[in-house]
């Protein structure tokens, strides 16, 4: 024996000279793996039918949660943008109006746009025998504009220039006419019942309170209250009948939505009351993100489930494979090559689970969603999107697959790869 | 690097192998110091009584199981101065390997598992069947290409593990027993074609048999006894004067142990 020998007998890490490792190619590994899943079909079947279940009712409840949550947060904001901020005076204690000094106050404050009031006089309308309570509410121009308000009949900008009214159907209907539309042109008389505060403290002569006529230009719908009893008309034409000039509610529009918080505070502290559809966002959002919580506790029960579907249906692939990888190995099948070969059977399965339940349980919601939108046609109600999968979500999922996959895959994979050639060859 | 001008003939050298394994905390040997060499073209058949350490010799010339003494030169190389992992690639590359129950890959059609080796080896499945459709016709199972392979019959399966092993072009084969499970008709066939491969592509084979009627188709026949080598001997093609060669140490053996 040559010292060369003796050396490589004694210190085989030094020599690596012939030490180029080959491995199976991943399309083989991938290939062997999809194979053992085909041909043993029914349990396969079943595990993947676990993961794509448990993944299909997570997906289809987290898309209803987040698809119900933005509906509901569409339908709020719709007709109140989030940079307006309501103001009142509900306030009792301090009785403070929107007069031109209160709406200066506000002006002045760094982030409004612009300030637009409405002033509410109740009062009884009279259309010869008819007659009705409704309160009147007197608004600036722009106040039309922020309020985005449905008027039928006459254009906003041509209401806002008029002296006429806009009233509700409900109204209209009360004061005798048969359909909404027979209002249109026709005058009523009203009499106001007007509180001081409101009223020009320096009016030359302080207007009685007696009946006005006032001519009916263009119906207002109400979208939430069919039933809704209330009339609209221009704060300049209650000016000159009755010498109203200050409103008890407003509207502030604001110009930089980041300081929305403190013009608020500033607002209120003027004694006003302020409100903002942010506020029901939010609680909206809160409500949901409980609904979210419950949804996650099911789901990891759920997939806790299909995790221990697939354990086992990995530990029994590995116990009938004994055999199968010791040959592997006695052929030259290095350990990594039977770990990749188990770890990506069990990617292989937790990943078409994971398609085929996130793209089922997407397609059920969104199913569902049309068969809603269908019958809600039927009954008049217009259709509505309520189903959402965002990114976010996916990208969650995607990650869960990924390590459901490699965590159920780990603990079989190590063991195979383990597994000595001469477990295949002895035989008992 | 063994002397360089044996090297050319000798295939595989054996140098004083010794094993035990350890049952229950205690040492036993199995293997009491085995030497011999094969030459290059060879087919020799390892015979003897069950349980005398002919597997496990082949599993330590195979490079599955370590020796606890001595060493197996291979091509030159001398195999356990490696890493596991060179042994591995060199299995695949140099040796062809036949178990007595050939061991099936159970989701892979008959031509996929003859084509295992080149998967092991790196290439593709695609690559490997295109090899493996040339050996499949050389063992006369081209019609069986796509059956599942534990469907054969047992004889069709050495064939199937005969092709299997032939796959890389090895330079030497080892069979443990590959016609343990058959009848005397297939196994006869199994070994003619064997024999035949051996002489067309200077094969060198080792072999453990039972059978004494195969004895004809080695060139050599080594019998052990008890971990040991008592007889190693030249086949003359006479195998009746091979077979009373062995009766006799057999005989003898018998003899030696009733004492
Ligand atoms: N891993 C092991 N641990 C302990 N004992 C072992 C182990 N492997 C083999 N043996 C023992 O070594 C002895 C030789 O076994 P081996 O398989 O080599 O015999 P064999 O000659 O091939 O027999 P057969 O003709 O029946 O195949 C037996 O007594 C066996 O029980
Ligand atoms: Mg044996």
């Amino acid at each position: 024996m040559k010292i060369v020998q003796l050396f490589q007998k004694f210190s085989p890490r030094l020599f690596k000279k012939k030490e180029e490792v080959k491995h199976m190619r991943m399309s083989s590994v991938l290939l062997i793996g999809y194979r053992n899943i085909a041909i043993n079909r029914t349990r396969s079947l079943l595990t993947i039918g676990g993961v794509s279940i448990g993944i299909g009712v997570i997906t289809f409840l987290i898309s209803l949660g987040f698809g119900v949550q933005a509906m509901v947060i569409r339908d709020v904001t719709k007709n109140n943008p989030t940079d307006i901020i309501d103001v009142s005076n509900e306030n009792l204690e301090n009785f403070v109006v929107l007069n031109n000094e209160t709406i200066g106050k506000i002006k002045n404050i760094p982030g409004v746009k612009s300030v637009e009031v409405s002033a509410d006089v109740g009062g009884k309308f009279i259309n010869g025998e008819a007659q009705t309570d409704a309160i009147l509410y007197g608004v600036t121009p722009g106040y039309v504009t922020l309020s985005n308000m449905n008027i039928e009949g006459i254009s906003a900008g041509d209401f806002t220039a008029s002296a006429g009214i806009v009233v509700t159907p409900r109204l209209a209907a009360m004061l005798g006419f048969e359909k909404p539309q027979d209002a249109l042109g026709r005058e009523v008389e009203y009499t106001a019942v007007v509180t001081k505060d409101i009223v020009d403290p320096n009016a030359e002569n302080p207007a009685e309170q007696t009946s006005k006529k006032v001519k009916i230009v263009g119906i207002i719908s109400d979208q939430s209250k069919t039933d809704a009893v209330y009339a609209y008309t221009m704060l300049e034409t209650l000016k000159t009948q009755y010498n109203i000039t200050a409103g008890q509610r407003g509207k502030i529009l604001i110009g930089n939505i980041e300081k929305i918080d403190l013009v608020r505070a500033q607002v209120e502290q003027l004694g006003l009351v302020t409100e903002s559809v942010v506020d029901t966002v939010n609680d909206i959002n809160s409500f949901f993100s409980i609904v979210r919580i419950v949804l996650i506790v099911f789901g990891t029960i759920i997939m806790s489930i299909s995790a221990m579907g697939m354990m086992n249906t990995l530990s029994v692939s590995l116990l009938q494979r004994t055999k199968e990888v010791g040959i592997l190995k006695a052929l030259g099948a290095k350990r990594t090559d039977i770990f990749k070969m188990f770890i990506f059977e069990a990617i292989l399965i937790s990943f078409s689970g994971g398609a085929i339940g996130l793209l089922g349980g997407y397609g059920v919601a969104k199913g569902l969603n049309a068969i809603v939108n269908l019958v809600s046609k039927r009954y008049g109600i217009s259709a509505a999107d309520f189903v959402l999968v965002p990114n976010i979500f996916i990208i969650a999922i995607v990650t869960f697959i990924v390590v459901l996959g490699i965590s159920t895959g780990l603990f079989p994979a190590r063991r195979a790869s383990k597994i000595h050639a001469l477990e295949a060859l002895r035989y008992e | 690097m063994l002397d360089l001008q044996k090297e050319n003939e000798i295939a595989i050298k054996v140098s004083g192998i010794k094993k035990n394994f350890t049952v229950g905390g205690r040492e036993i040997p199995i293997l009491y110091g085995i030497d011999f060499e094969i030459k290059k073209g060879e087919f020799v058949l390892l015979v003897g009584p069950s349980g005398c350490g002919k597997s496990t010799l082949l599993h330590i010339i195979y490079g599955l199981e370590a020796p606890t003494e001595g060493t197996v030169y291979i091509g030159g190389e001398d195999e356990w101065a490696f890493s596991k992992n060179w042994r591995a690639n060199f299995r695949n590359d140099n040796i062809g390997f036949i178990p007595q129950q050939p061991f099936w890959i159970k989701s892979l059609t008959v031509i996929e598992n003859i084509a295992i080796p080149a998967v092991i080896a790196g290439k593709t499945f695609h690559e490997g069947i295109k090899i493996a459709a040339k050996l499949i016709e050389l063992v006369g199972m081209s019609e069986w290409s796509n059956h599942r392979p534990y469907d054969l019959s047992g004889g069709q399966q050495q064939r199937i593990a005969l092709a299997r092993s032939l796959l890389l072009d090895p330079k030497f084969l080892i069979a443990d027993e590959p016609t343990g499970n058959l009848d005397q008709k297939a196994g006869e066939q199994l070994m003619e074609l064997l024999q035949n491969i051996s002489q067309r592509f200077q094969i060198t084979i080792l072999m453990v048999t039972h059978n004494t009627e195969q004895y004809k188709f080695g060139t050599r026949i080594i019998q052990m006894v008890d971990g040991k080598i008592i007889s190693d001997t030249l086949n003359k093609h006479s195998y009746q004067a091979i077979k009373d060669d062995l009766n006799l140490s057999e005989n003898s053996n018998e003899a030696k142990k009733s004492k």
